[in-house]
């Protein structure tokens, strides 16, 4: 054959059109299930983490905690419980970010640069992907909270959703952190070292196990300004029921900021060459 | 496409840092045509398959894939490439089947299509039995199958194979230099890293040396040999002979010799295997018998280290750095009398122009 005769047999069937986003979004999403869920046990123990902390935490904390520094008429599992529907979530960001720092050192990830698609749709799929395991773990932790302390949301079953609604939104939001973390850093070594860093202080220094007025007076300003505080007001507030202020507006808008800023980073963070 | 140099690249460079990975590389590769990049760790090759894979944008000089600027229509050289390379790029937890749908889907194939397409793949490649299991059972000549596959399933023009035979045993070596030969017969240009300087000699049409980002020099294997020197005939003399009056005769013929006391054997450059008569008949004239005698042409050794060497800043060309494939065997250990080769590629390999 010469360079000039017509193109090989193959190369008359004619060339697909590049998938579409939303095409390439369902397909990355289905593929990001089932790596997620690919190992049972993973699964397994990924969704029965949270019910080690209800556990741990309701006896640790609960038997220190002096009724009368919680809020008036309300059980410690009843403070615990929508604090750690977004402190659970900051776990399985983490292990997000790890996963994806995975998929990005080898496999698919690698192939997805040279195929005509857009990556940041890569990482769209991924926090789907993740968020759905998060969603597996909250109602886990309210069915857990039930059937072991007979926890009831004060705020009735609209209370109890909406607060699942909302903690799902914060935890994507804390999913981002960790997936523009992944894509700058590309080292599984150092994201768990810094996301140590992010993670506790994120969980710990916040109003998730004590009310802030209780911490001592510098932890208690860090944790004012920790968006998980706000989150976690707002999901308390929701599901204890009364009176919902402004936590739930304050806990959307950091949420849907930080979600913001970081899909922003982190599409610019994928983008850059593998080896720069 | 009416484009027959699917690579044209002109005065390519790539600065890291302080490295200049690429230091002004010009480079054609025609449609059909299988283009071997040879060079050290450390030359570029790997760089420049980036480049011209639209994985990083050069930081000077330009280059069109399949006719679109690597730089400036990225997602339509995206179409019509396939990269393949030493680590295989697929998903572990998916089946061969489904690793070959998920990225013919992301092509643009419907889900009928991927389907025909990925059964299409599993049978050119010998996979049909394994399309169900997951890739992370599969062995390494799999892999390496399937990961090819994936990079066939958008049918490219441009098919990028870096370092394709790293680890690779040499039955599933040999095969899979079958399947790029084909590949390249209907059409695909091939361009081929290694450092393997069997691989470059069977497979390629054209070699490019690289060295420090420079392209060295390019041509066939057999120009590359012929500037590289001579070849050499190696002899050993029967029993009753005497290594040194056959050194003494060969030398007043012109012909200065080795003699390697440790082998028994002597060494001569040799312009051609022509020269092989002129060698018996000059050993027979002083009695001394010839046992055993082989000719040999410059190999590609010989032309790696011709070149390289000559590469400012190239690292001393040590023993790493010329690694031979592991299992087969150079085409110097072959038979006792090696006539020079023959074209090894026979039949319908492209006119280069």
């Amino acid at each position: 054959m010469t360079p000039s005769a017509g193109p090989a047999t193959e190369e008359r069937v004619p060339r697909w059109r590049p998938a579409g986003r939303a095409a390439q979004l369902r397909v990355l999403t289905a593929r990001q299930i089932r790596l997620v869920y690919a190992d049972r046990r993973v699964v397994l123990f990924s969704v029965a983490q949270p019910v080690v902390m209800l556990l741990l935490i309701s006896q640790v904390f609960g038997s220190l905690a002096d009724r009368s520094i919680l809020p008036r008429g309300v059980s410690y599992i009843e403070f615990l419980l929508p604090a750690l529907l977004v402190t659970t979530g900051i776990g399985t960001s983490q292990s997000a970010g790890v996963g994806l720092v995975r998929d990005m050192e080898g496999g698919m990830v690698r192939r997805f640069r040279v195929l005509p698609l857009s990556l940041p749709m890569v990482l769209v799929a991924r926090s789907i992907a993740d968020l759905t395991r998060s969603g597996m773990q909250l109602l886990v932790l309210v069915v857990a909270g039930h059937l072991l302390f007979g926890y009831r949301a004060g705020g009735g079953a609209v209370g109890l959703v909406a607060a699942l609604a909302l903690s799902t939104v914060v935890i994507w939001s804390l999913i981002w952190i960790f997936i523009a973390l992944a894509a700058w850093l590309r080292k599984v070594e150092v994201l768990s070292s810094i996301g140590f860093f992010v993670s506790f202080p994120l969980m710990f220094a916040s109003s998730a196990f004590v009310p802030v007025d209780v911490l001592p007076g510098w932890l208690a300003a860090v944790a004012t300004v920790n968006p998980v505080s706000h989150a976690v007001e707002a999901s308390r507030s929701l599901a204890l029921g009364g009176q919902v202020g402004s936590e739930v507006t304050a806990a959307l808008c950091a949420a849907l900021g930080l979600m913001a800023a970081m899909t922003v980073l982190a599409a610019r963070a994928v983008r850059r060459p593998p080896d720069e | 496409m009416a484009v027959d140099q699917v690579i044209r690249a002109t005065g390519l460079r790539k600065r890291f840092g302080a490295v200049q990975a690429l230091d002004g590389v010009d480079l054609t590769v025609a449609r059909g045509e299988i283009m071997g990049l040879l060079g050290h760790n450390g030359a570029g090759k790997t760089t420049l398959v980036n480049v011209l894979s639209t994985l990083t944008p050069p930081t000077s000089g330009t280059a069109s894939v399949a006719g679109f600027d690597v730089a400036g229509r990225p997602d339509e050289v995206r179409r019509r490439i396939g990269v393949t390379g030493q680590f295989a790029a697929l998903d572990e937890e998916l089946s061969g089947h489904d690793n070959l749908v998920l990225v013919a889907r992301l092509c643009g194939a419907s889900k009928a299509q991927a389907a025909g397409r990925a059964d299409e793949l599993l049978e050119a490649f010998g996979l049909r039995a394994a399309a169900g299991r997951r890739a992370a059972t599969y062995s390494g000549g799999m892999r390496r199958r399937l990961d090819l596959a994936l990079g066939l399933v958008g049918r490219p023009d441009v098919l990028f194979l870096d370092e394709p035979s790293v680890g690779l045993d040499l039955p599933s070596r040999l095969g899979l230099w079958e399947r790029v030969q084909g590949l390249a017969r209907d059409g695909t240009a091939v361009l081929l890293t290694t450092q393997y300087l069997e691989e470059a000699d069977r497979l390629a049409d054209r070699i490019t040396v690289l060295g420090a980002g420079r392209v060295l020099a390019s041509g066939t294997a057999v120009e590359l040999k012929a500037r590289a020197g001579s070849g050499s005939i190696s002899l050993r003399v029967g029993p009753q002979g005497d290594r040194t009056v056959a050194a003494e005769a060969l030398g007043r013929a012109g012909f200065p010799s080795d003699v390697d006391d440790g082998r028994g054997e002597l060494t001569v450059p040799a312009g051609d295997s022509a020269d092989l008569a002129v060698v018996i008949r000059v050993l027979d004239a002083v009695g001394q018998n010839v046992t055993e005698i082989r000719y040999a042409e410059p190999s590609l050794d010989d032309v790696y280290l011709a070149f390289t060497a000559t590469a400012p800043d190239a690292p001393a060309p040590a023993a790493a750095a010329l690694d031979r494939p592991p299992a087969p065997a150079p085409a110097r250990a072959a038979p006792r009398i090696t006539l020079p080769e023959a074209e090894r590629r026979t039949g319908d390999t492209p006119e280069t122009p």
